[in-house]
């Protein structure tokens, strides 16, 4: 712990959102780590100077058993084998509330993971998010939750649950102790009606960065919004965009220091157990 | 980071004027034009947004003239004209005779009608007539963020590609769009559509052989709506011999254009 703290410190740039994947591609059951394919992500991340990513392999599907979500995990763990650049966050559902703390224990307390992914599955104020959320605190890892305030039919209707600034808002006041993290502001939808909800959340919601959305201004009012101190570097994959993005915005080096380490550095920093 | 010197840039993709659904900042050309050249980009298309809305959109190419007049040759003025519109035909030749303008945009997803309707293959057909290259945008901002007001629909291969078919001689830059090689390149390694190019701000260059890229692919960043670094870093770090790159950059759009 006390030598991955060490190489943090260093760290320039540490993308809190990215994902690996098995043989059945990212997003979908199937076998060992991709290697070729993680390899390939740590060559186009060296290319634009991300020291660490921070990855995960979310399940789509409406409710992932608990032998589902083990195995995604499992190539998240050979992930973080294959590169220490690989920060492992440990994808649970939430339904299953016995198996997802089990996992919590096997992925984070024993496995070295640094954070928790959910996805779509229920809304991150859904109450049945409670022992999950109450034990993250504790182990002080963050929750990242893909996210979106989409206005399409075709996407509202492919993901009925997907959480927007109102459910993390809730979520916030829910659960005061887990650092919350919203994922990719730019990740499709209506990102200004997302920070318009936000400009009274609490304290413990953060948002990255991520997404193909590069809207001129979105960083800066993100910014703007929650704050330098919560708006945290990501790229959901996508990277020249993530990057390139942040590098735009209209901030001092100090702040865009920040939220391209200094803020992840923050909150991987404060993890026990 | 690898730091390659990146050739000047034209970027194919930009436009300016007022659009209804978000503050869009850099909206006018002497303000647009700032934040090119502070990004190393050294000329760009553009059009007029206005006339995505106007129901007359020739008043659109007339108001772009005016605003373009001040700025010399850095920006190329991109026509845009509904195929379904009363007097196009005279629109579409004043714009290459009287305007100057270098390329024509044709927007079905705001004008109501599919790119292999009578109308449009005929307007593409006269634009080739008049040597003007046709930008279609696949979409102007991500749908799934769209206001209630702004259209849904975004225009896919399949239909640019039959517009292609339609007019063999028509060359075709589809803009804003993400199509990948693999969806582009045939099993003998020959490109679908030869008419057909790519602006860049949303494509995977890996996707394509480097011949392909160097050959298809247009830079453009989509300004002002759009961050510009994205497309920049996405030629700076591609895995492309500076020839490639040179030619993706700068030297694609100006030839499509007819500068030499």
């Amino acid at each position: 712990m006390q030598a991955e703290m060490n190489e943090w410190q260093q760290a320039g740039r540490i993308d809190v959102h990215n994902h690996v994947g098995g043989e059945g591609g990212i997003g979908r059951l199937g076998g060992e780590l991709d290697r070729r394919r993680a390899e390939g992500l740590l060559a186009r991340a060296e290319k634009l100077d991300i020291d660490f990513l921070c990855v995960s392999a979310p399940l789509t599907t409406d409710s992932p058993t608990p032998d589902e979500v083990r195995r995604v995990n499992d190539v998240v763990l050979q992930a973080m084998e294959l590169s220490d650049r690989f920060l492992g966050f440990c994808f649970l559902n939430p339904g299953y509330a016995r198996e997802a703390l089990e996992e919590m224990e096997r992925c984070i307390v024993d496995g070295g993971m640094v954070g928790v992914k959910l996805y779509h599955q229920y809304f991150v104020c859904d109450p049945v998010q409670a022992p999950m959320m109450e034990r993250a605190a504790e182990l002080q890892a963050p929750v990242l939750m893909h996210a979106g305030k989409v206005t399409d039919a075709a996407t509202r209707a492919r993901q009925p649950r997907l959480s927007n600034a109102v459910h993390f808002v809730k979520a916030g006041e829910m659960f005061p102790d887990t650092q919350l993290i919203q994922g990719h502001i730019g990740g499709g939808g209506d990102w200004e009606w997302n920070l318009r909800v936000l400009e009274n959340c609490p304290n413990n919601v953060y948002i990255d960065t991520s997404g193909s959305v590069i809207d001129a201004g979105i960083v800066d009012r993100t910014v703007a919004t929650l704050g330098v101190e919560r708006v945290l570097f990501a790229t959901d994959g996508i990277l020249e965009e993530g990057v390139g993005k942040v590098l735009e915005a209209d901030l001092d080096e100090v702040d865009r220091a920040r939220i391209l380490a200094g803020n992840a550095r923050d909150i991987l920093t404060r993890r026990n157990g | 980071m690898m730091s390659l010197t990146l050739p000047e840039l034209f970027d194919i993709n930009t436009t300016v004027g007022h659009w209804p659904f978000r503050k869009i900042p850099h909206q006018t050309p002497g303000a647009l034009r700032q934040v090119l050249e502070k990004a190393g980009i050294r000329g760009a298309a553009v059009a007029n947004t206005h006339g995505l809305f106007y129901k007359n959109c020739h008043d659109a190419n007339l108001e772009l003239a005016v605003w373009l007049a001040p700025h010399g040759e850095f920006f190329s003025g991109v026509a845009t004209l509904n195929p379904l519109y009363a007097a196009w035909e005279r629109d579409l030749r004043a714009c290459r005779e009287e305007l100057g303008f270098c390329a024509m945009r044709l927007v079905p997803q705001y004008h109501g009608y599919e790119l292999g309707c009578r109308e449009a293959v005929a307007m593409a057909q006269a634009a080739t007539e008049l040597s003007l290259p046709l930008l279609v945008p696949h979409r102007v901002v991500d749908v799934r963020q769209r206001h209630g007001f702004d259209t849904e629909r975004t225009i896919g291969i399949d239909e640019i590609g039959a517009l292609c078919a339609a007019v063999p001689q028509a060359r075709v830059i589809a803009t804003e769009a993400n199509f990948s090689g693999r969806a582009l390149i045939d099993a003998e390694g020959g490109f679908r559509y030869p008419g057909l190019y790519l602006e860049s701000s949303r494509v995977d260059l890996g996707s394509f052989p480097e011949a392909v890229a160097a050959e298809r692919i247009l830079f453009g960043t989509g300004a002002p709506f759009k961050h510009l670094q994205p497309a920049i870093l996405k030629l700076e770090i591609a895995a492309l011999e500076s020839p490639s790159r040179e030619r993706i950059g700068r030297r694609n759009g100006r030839e499509l254009l007819g500068f030499s």
